[in-house]
């Protein structure tokens, strides 16, 4: 059979087999006075419409349904007494509408996904590359690493204890932050003061300088290369001379951003002198806010 | 102590005691205020005129220190010159 005539039968088909009731109006317009709906005003009502459809030289197998693999109704009766309402065309048109719909939702929900994982993606990408892995030893002689900043939030400053203002200036804001967010939520933020000064900042210098400031606040120093190489990993600039001898009297110009740090001990933010205790407040509440609707907890 | 080097016959300075620092900030600000009252920018400039309060002001910082304060005031005046220039222009350009 050539696809032409196995069209033309399934037109036939389809068009012939609708059920009583899809037909009433056809078969109104058609008989108007035509009471019962037997068979052979159906049939004629199929004829007429297949007719509508232009002249087809395979046409006349119609008038044999028996002929047509695809008529099988030739009891049309039959047929439409053990199909009922539900007929091939209702079939595949329900069929296609719910397998539409299911494309079309599962396709809005991987778009919704999509863009809630780019708006992740996004907060992620503006990032910048501050920390790493550094060995420093603590105020207290204890090794500390950058392991030991995970699983709490931290402020890390860098600077050093001759310093004449800034330092003590910004330690003090800090302090003061990690006080009022002590209040809210307890120990979850750590300050941390990094010595920019490996020559004089002794681990007892550095333990006599943290101590007036925060009694959680953790001094970290090391030798030259070793503080060198964290600031570099942290992006911090500062002018000590290698060669410097800690009876030297000097300063040591330095960046003076003190870093906010996510538990995962990735970079959040940085302050600068002119944000004051309430905007790192602020800032610090944002974030473990944020962190808490993603992980269901503040550290 | 080694870093204070500059007035060893004075008492030391410890950098690491707030109250030290605080005792160099008064020293400054009473000399700062000194050389304010001589209409006197640049310290060092003033002559004699504020002879006992730089005494302590030296006493009570480091050498490093007393530079850097100085500098900063010298580097404030100059800022704030060019701010109230800033300004007056600013207010002309806007009159016109």
């Amino acid at each position: 059979m050539s696809a032409r005539s196995l069209l033309s039968a399934f037109s036939r088909a389809s068009s012939c087999s609708f059920p009583r009731r899809a037909l009433s109006t056809r078969h109104a317009i058609s008989r108007p006075t035509g009471g019962a709906a037997r068979l052979p005003s159906v049939t004629f009502a199929c004829r007429a419409y297949s007719q509508q459809t232009p002249p087809d030289p395979s046409s006349s197998t119609s008038q044999d349904p028996k002929q047509n693999p695809l008529h099988q109704t030739s009891s049309g009766e039959r047929d439409r007494a053990t199909v009922g309402v539900f007929t091939p065309t209702a079939a595949a048109l329900f069929v296609l509408t719910g397998v539409g719909l299911f494309f079309y939702f599962r396709n809005e929900k991987e778009k919704l996904l999509e863009q809630r994982r780019k708006e992740r993606e996004d907060s992620q990408v503006g990032r910048p590359q501050v920390g790493g892995p550094f060995s420093l030893t603590t105020h207290k002689g204890e090794p500390f690493t950058e392991k030991d900043l995970l699983g709490k939030w931290s402020l890390i400053y860098f600077g050093f204890t001759n310093c004449p203002d800034i330092c003590p200036e910004e330690l003090d804001k800090m302090s003061a932050a990690v006080d009022k967010l002590d209040t809210e939520y307890g120990p979850i933020v750590q300050p941390i003061f990094i010595s920019v000064d490996p020559a004089r900042d002794t681990v007892a210098q550095v333990a006599r300088y943290v101590r007036e400031f925060h009694p959680r606040l953790v001094g970290l120093t090391g030798d030259y290369a070793t503080l060198k190489a964290t600031c570099k990993a942290y992006r911090v600039y500062f002018s000590t001379p290698p060669n410097a001898r800690a009876e030297d009297d000097y300063l040591v110009d330095h960046s003076i951003f003190f870093y906010f740090m996510d538990p995962n001990g990735q970079f959040v933010d940085a302050f600068g002198k002119a944000s004051t205790v309430g905007d790192v407040v602020e800032r610090v509440k944002k974030e473990v806010a944020r962190w808490e609707r993603e992980y269901g907890r503040k550290v | 102590m080694g870093w204070f080097s500059s007035s060893k016959s004075s008492e030391t300075l410890d950098p690491t005691s707030r109250q030290d620092r605080q005792r160099c900030w008064d020293s400054r600000d009473a000399y700062f205020a000194c050389l304010d009252a001589n209409n006197i920018v640049k310290p060092g400039d003033e002559g004699n005129a504020c002879a006992e309060t730089k005494k302590k002001y030296e006493q009570s910082c480091a050498k490093s220190w007393i530079d850097y304060f100085n500098k900063r005031r010298v580097l404030a005046d100059q800022q704030q010159g060019v701010l109230t220039q800033a300004r007056t222009q600013a207010e002309s350009v806007r009159s016109r």
